[in-house]
């Protein structure tokens, strides 16, 4: 079962899409972020103005390349979001919820990760410019960018409870709760706002360190359970099947054991 | 069995009414266009401070008018791209991930531009500020407005991947329609990396992000306009969607 066929030939080949491209996102979100522009982790709170002029200067042509690709590739995040939202269409539970999850997540995108790419372009392109006003895009970006709280905070709490009303078995159960972690972290963030030092600063222990750590396992976690899900989807109204007997389980860790 | 929602545009749904506001709507964007004095020609990013502030100071009335034009209606685009999304029912899928790939980015792109409008009309609203602060605005709104393609560019991938796989006799776009949105995204991709120079045909008053990127959104609202309207006309009637293609299951007409 390879790329091009899934996309070509399966009857699932839509929703293939969907999968392939949301593996690429989030691998080209982790490039870009971690590497590229080295956004993350983030630059220090307590910056003075001085110091966001350096901070700038000093990553320029990372900052305007990163970031001009996910001005052109950032659609793609809709992807992920799509899938989930058909993932709770083949739910049990009202199409309200997969509608919510659709519209709480597009909401995001423009104040969740546009902004912090147009606030650290406009940045980089200027460097000359004064420090207060560097300072203030700083600002801009990465508290627009860890601040846009309540969509993915209800947002996951929608996912959360579709799963546990669902009578599908689209998702296990202990995902739904792992969605209320997910909801956490941005409650967790929360305080970012309000500190420029400490564990609850935007770039904190608990701040950022755990709240990556969850999001970043919570995404593992649920790019997995969407292939699943694919892999079983029988396009009925039902609860879906079992994953088809026989069944080479890629990329499951345990594969041989199990088979 | 089809559902209410799961049933296609029939006389008196008010489809035909969305569909004739385009016209009014080309008209508006197109006199918000040449009201701004920034477009025609386009404001350079080699200005320094000062000129970006006389600009603003010289030109404040219709820098405003032009701006609070487009906040008015650059939204007013969300409707026809609902059309073309209810259009997406009739095609050959078996799931709705496509529609709600469009339906996602058709709701993100024009608040790009809106946001591009909140800058400028920022930057003009205290002409006294220091010329810093407007220049920073000024930055602000063509970055915004300028770079702010990924939902444009996903639109126009995930509207060709969507008439690709409408395998059917009858598809509800012709081919040809998924490559010419594939020749616009082309079209687009290089206004995202205006950012990286102030000069040239890539910096945001160049040929390729400016005028490439303009002149091909302007052609896809033309011509996905006459192939909305074609495929409206197509639609046999209310039975459609509801049985008869066997690729087409419950989820993906009913969704």
């Amino acid at each position: 079962m390879s790329i091009v066929s899934n996309l070509r030939a399966d009857p699932k080949r839509e929703l293939w899409f969907a999968w392939y491209s949301t593996v690429a996102f989030y691998s080209l979100y982790s490039v870009v972020f971690f590497g590229l522009t080295r956004t993350q982790p983030p630059g220090k709170p307590w910056l003075e103005p001085e110091q966001t002029v350096e901070w700038f200067a000093g990553r320029q042509d990372g900052l305007l390349v990163g970031f001009a690709l996910i001005f052109v590739l950032g659609g793609w995040s809709a992807t992920a979001i799509a899938l989930i939202a058909y993932s709770i269409r083949r739910m049990s539970v009202s199409r309200a919820f997969a509608y919510s999850y659709l519209v709480l997540y597009l909401i995001a995108a423009v104040p969740g990760f546009l902004f912090i790419c147009v606030a650290m372009t406009v940045g980089a392109m200027r460097p000359e410019r004064s420090p207060e006003a560097q300072q203030w895009l700083y600002d801009l970006g990465f508290l627009s960018f860890s601040g846009t709280m309540g969509v993915f905070l209800v947002g996951s709490l929608i996912w959360m409870t579709a799963i546990l009303l669902d009578k599908n078995r689209v998702f296990p159960r202990w995902f739904g709760y792992l969605n209320l972690c997910n909801a956490l972290t941005e409650v967790v963030i929360a305080p970012s706002w309000i500190f420029q030092r400490g564990v609850l600063a935007w770039d904190g222990v608990i701040a950022w360190w755990i709240d990556v750590a969850v999001f970043g396992t919570y995404t593992g976690v649920f790019i997995y359970l969407l292939r699943e899900v694919i892999v079983r989807d029988d396009f009925g109204r039902g609860p879906l099947p079992d994953a088809p007997p026989g069944r080479p389980r890629r990329w499951h860790p345990l594969a041989k054991v199990v088979r | 069995m089809a559902e209410l929602d799961g049933e296609v545009a029939r006389p008196g749904s008010g489809e035909r009414v969305i569909l004739w506001s385009l016209p009014a709507v080309v008209v508006i964007w197109m006199a918000a266009f040449l009201l701004f004095p920034g477009f025609v020609p386009p404001m350079s990013p080699r200005a320094s401070a000062t000129e970006v502030a006389d600009f603003y100071d010289e030109n404040l009335s219709r820098v405003r008018y032009s701006m609070i034009l487009f906040n008015w209606f650059c939204v007013a685009f969300i409707p026809i791209l609902m059309l073309i999304a209810e259009r997406m029912r009739g095609m050959a899928h078996r799931t709705p991930v496509l529609r709600y790939c469009v339906i996602g980015v058709a709701g993100a792109a024009p608040i790009v531009f809106l946001t591009s409008t909140v800058f400028w009309l920022i930057a003009a609203f205290r002409p006294d500020r220091s010329p810093e602060l407007t220049l920073l605005y000024n930055d602000l709104a063509w970055i915004t407005f300028t770079c702010g393609v990924p939902f444009l560019v996903g639109l126009c991938a995930f509207l060709a991947l969507a008439i690709a796989y409408d395998a059917q006799e009858r598809p509800v776009f012709p081919r040809w329609v998924a490559w010419f949105n594939v020749v616009i995204a082309v079209a687009l991709v290089p206004a995202g990396f205006a950012g990286l120079t102030p000069s040239g045909p890539f910096a945001w008053d160049g040929l390729v992000s400016f005028w490439v990127r303009n002149s091909a959104i302007g052609l896809w609202i033309v011509v996905m306009a006459v192939a909305l309207r074609q495929a409206m006309d197509r639609e046999p009637g209310p039975d459609r969607g509801s049985s008869g293609d066997p690729a087409r299951t419950e989820i993906g007409a009913e969704a």
